[in-house]
């Protein structure tokens, strides 16, 4: 196991250098000159060539390049053009928030998608299943954006039971960061529960017809348990890893979801500084989300063995 | 059915006229199986692949899946109660308790997730609500019983440390940790290697003998059968053709199917090894005959077999049944036996 770390870690490095080769020349790319934006009303062409070359814009590209990489090699990850914040700053501010959203997120989509997917399983073909399977296919088809809107509406604006936007860190006051997290994480994890549930259902079907289930019943087991122990258990190691990924790409994107309930998390952070040109910024989210993605990918792959006792002992 | 077919007592198992349908086939894949076994006695059940060996032993142990599934008539009375309308939570207090089960599968019919121990003796605190830890002293004791060497380390492998052969001890152990008192091996050395085929069944053998329990054993091996029977029944298509002690269906077997698996008539069949070949094949079960479903393979087949179902009549020999309408067939024989 110690071995695959070490390979994966290895791995990461070439793809680590890729994104950032890539996020460098997308970002200069794009139409639009940070310092306009950086400088505001201030259009004095001397002051103007000043700060280009205070910010090394004035170097070749693959120079800039460079710098910047070895800027990150000895952990400064910049700052911002704006406001001249640190990028690790801004991360360790919004960070914390994504996580929360997507820690959310993820135990609502559990919560729902793995029972489902059991029941459906269990009563194939029987018009629960049907059911559920529609209303799966319903919430893999409805945007985010708009049922976080019809909720602010409906909840928020009609009902008023809850706020439509803002963020409280469960550190801070659990029950207003229950009352701001739970509309937005139900948003985000409805979407996944509807993915869980059909990997689920299809996990289940293809263990259920198993030897080993056929032996649990032979035990004498009532079937709650030979469904909930024998069989869930071996149908839980896909869902694992595939929750361990799902995790990595609400860290990622969630941007939509973040906009729509006005929470300054990750999402909110790398689309403000797309839209203001902050290169600092955005090459530090970048590089801090692909990282966040691959340590998920690994966490999936050292879970896979860890719950897979064919794989552990060898 | 008819009052007066209730088992006698002292009747461990008694089936009768089981039959079974699945859904989306127009035919009965086991039809109107009947066949009693006294208690310690063994009854070996005989026949080609896809004859209904296994559906007829998982429907008695209430493990056929319905659907597709469905037994459309029929009891099974173990020691008086009827197994196939029981409901299923008594159903499953019987199994892997009184009633128990070892399948031709051992390198897929234990969980990979669990060790060995906590298998065997989850089936002990699940019927004796005893503590896990005594569930795992009594799993111990068994797997000594199976003699599997290293017991001790043994209880917190996972299967998949284990070969074919320690796997299928281990699935014996479960099956006997609470002293059923009706065993059900269906084909259980099937899948092994040759050299580990014998020294099971040897066990299974020698472990029915010292708990005194019935067993119902699927063999392919009449070498087994002749050892181990007490009683023979020959399934062919579904239906049981010959049913009796063994020495009657080895000394003197009455229907052309048994006759031909015996071997023992050499125009229909040679001997390869210790399982005689007859020509041709089962058919399949949209292809079964009307009448006598052997009638496309048998040498004696006429035109009221094709038409007719031959019923299981009791022969000369007390409790030796066979359903052929040209039984005694020694009258019909001279000319064929070399
Ligand atoms: N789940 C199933 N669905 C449809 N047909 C089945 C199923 N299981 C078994 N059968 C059919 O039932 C017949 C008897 O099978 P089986 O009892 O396994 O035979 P045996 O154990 O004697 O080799 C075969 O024709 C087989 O194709
Ligand atoms: S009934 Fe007819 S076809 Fe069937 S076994 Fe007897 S002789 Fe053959
Ligand atoms: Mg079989």
């Amino acid at each position: 196991m110690w071995s695959l770390i070490l390979r994966r870690l290895l791995v990461a490095i070439p793809t680590l250098f890729l994104v950032m080769v890539f996020v460098f020349i997308l970002q200069r790319m794009l139409p639009g000159d940070p310092l306009l934006v950086m400088a505001g009303e201030e259009r004095d062409p001397v002051v103007l060539e000043e700060l280009r070359k205070l910010y090394g814009f004035d170097r070749p590209i693959p120079v800039q390049f460079l710098i910047w990489l070895r800027e990150v090699a000895t952990g400064n990850f910049g700052a911002s053009l704006r406001t001249g914040a640190p990028v690790t700053e801004l991360i360790a501010q919004t960070l914390p928030v994504t996580i929360q959203l997507a820690v959310a997120s993820l135990i609502i989509a559990l919560l729902i998608g793995i029972p489902t997917g059991v029941l459906s399983a269990v009563k194939k073909g029987t018009w629960l299943d049907y059911l559920a399977n529609a209303i799966s296919l319903s919430g893999l088809s409805i945007p985010n954006f708009w049922l976080g809107i019809i909720l602010i509406l409906f909840v928020s604006v009609n009902l008023r039971w809850l706020p439509a936007s803002g963020f409280v860190s469960v550190f801070d006051d659990p029950v207003e960061a229950f009352r701001t997290t739970i509309m937005p994480a139900f948003v985000l994890g409805t979407g996944l529960a509807a993915t869980l549930m059909r990997h689920t259902r299809s996990a289940m079907l293809e263990v259920l017809r198993l030897d080993y289930v056929r032996t649990a019943r032979a035990k004498g087991l009532l079937e709650s348990k030979v469904i909930l122990k024998h069989a869930l258990r071996n149908a839980l190691v896909p869902i694992v890893t595939l929750s361990t990924l799902l995790f990595g790409q609400l860290l990622a994107g969630a941007v939509l979801t973040e906009q729509v309930f006005t929470i300054p998390g990750f999402g909110k952070l790398i689309v403000d500084a797309v839209f203001n040109r902050d290169y600092g910024v955005v090459q530090g989210v970048v590089l801090c989300t692909a990282v966040a993605f691959i340590l998920m990918n690994l966490i999936a792959d050292v879970l896979y063995i860890v719950i897979n006792p064919r794989l552990r002992t060898t | 059915m008819e009052a007066g077919v209730s088992a006698p007592t002292g009747d461990v198992l008694a089936v009768d006229e089981l039959t079974i349908r699945f859904d989306g086939h127009g035919v009965d894949l086991v039809d109107r199986a009947s066949f009693r076994l006294g208690r310690g006695e063994t009854l070996c059940l005989v026949g080609e692949s896809g004859c209904g060996k296994s559906i007829t032993a998982l429907a008695v142990m209430g493990l056929l899946a319905s659907p597709p599934a469905r037994i459309t008539r029929g009891r099974a009375l173990f020691q008086g109660e009827d197994l196939l309308s029981m409901p299923r939570k008594p159903l499953a207090d019987l199994r892997g308790n009184r009633l128990a089960m070892i399948f031709q599968e051992p390198m897929t019919s234990l969980n990979p997730a669990f060790r060995i121990g906590d298998q065997i003796a989850e089936a002990v605190v699940r019927h004796h609500g005893v503590s896990q830890q005594e569930g795992r002293a009594r799993a111990l004791d068994v797997l000594r019983r199976v003699r599997i060497p290293a017991a001790e380390k043994r209880l917190d492998a996972y299967p998949h440390q284990l070969s074919g052969g320690m796997r299928q001890r281990v699935m014996i152990a479960m099956a006997l940790v609470n002293r059923p008192d009706l065993l059900i091996a269906d084909e259980p050395t099937t899948a092994l290697d040759v050299t580990i085929q014998a020294q099971i069944l040897a066990l299974i053998a020698e472990l029915q003998r010292e708990a005194g329990m019935a067993m119902i054993l699927v063999t392919h091996d009449l070498g087994v059968v002749a050892e181990v029977a007490d009683r023979v029944a020959v399934m062919y298509a579904g239906r049981f053709v010959e049913t009796g002690p063994v020495d009657a269906i080895f000394s003197d077997p009455q229907h052309p199917y048994a006759l031909g698996l015996i071997g023992s008539l050499p125009s229909l069949g040679k001997r390869e090894g210790r399982l005689a070949t007859i020509a041709g094949s089962v058919p399949p079960p949209q292809r079964f005959p009307a009448g006598c479903r052997f009638a496309t393979r048998c040498p004696f087949a006429d035109e009221r077999c094709a038409r007719e179902v031959p019923p299981l009549v009791e022969t000369s020999t007390p409790g030796h049944q066979v359903a052929c309408f040209k039984a005694p067939l020694e009258i019909h024989v001279g000319g064929l036996a070399a």
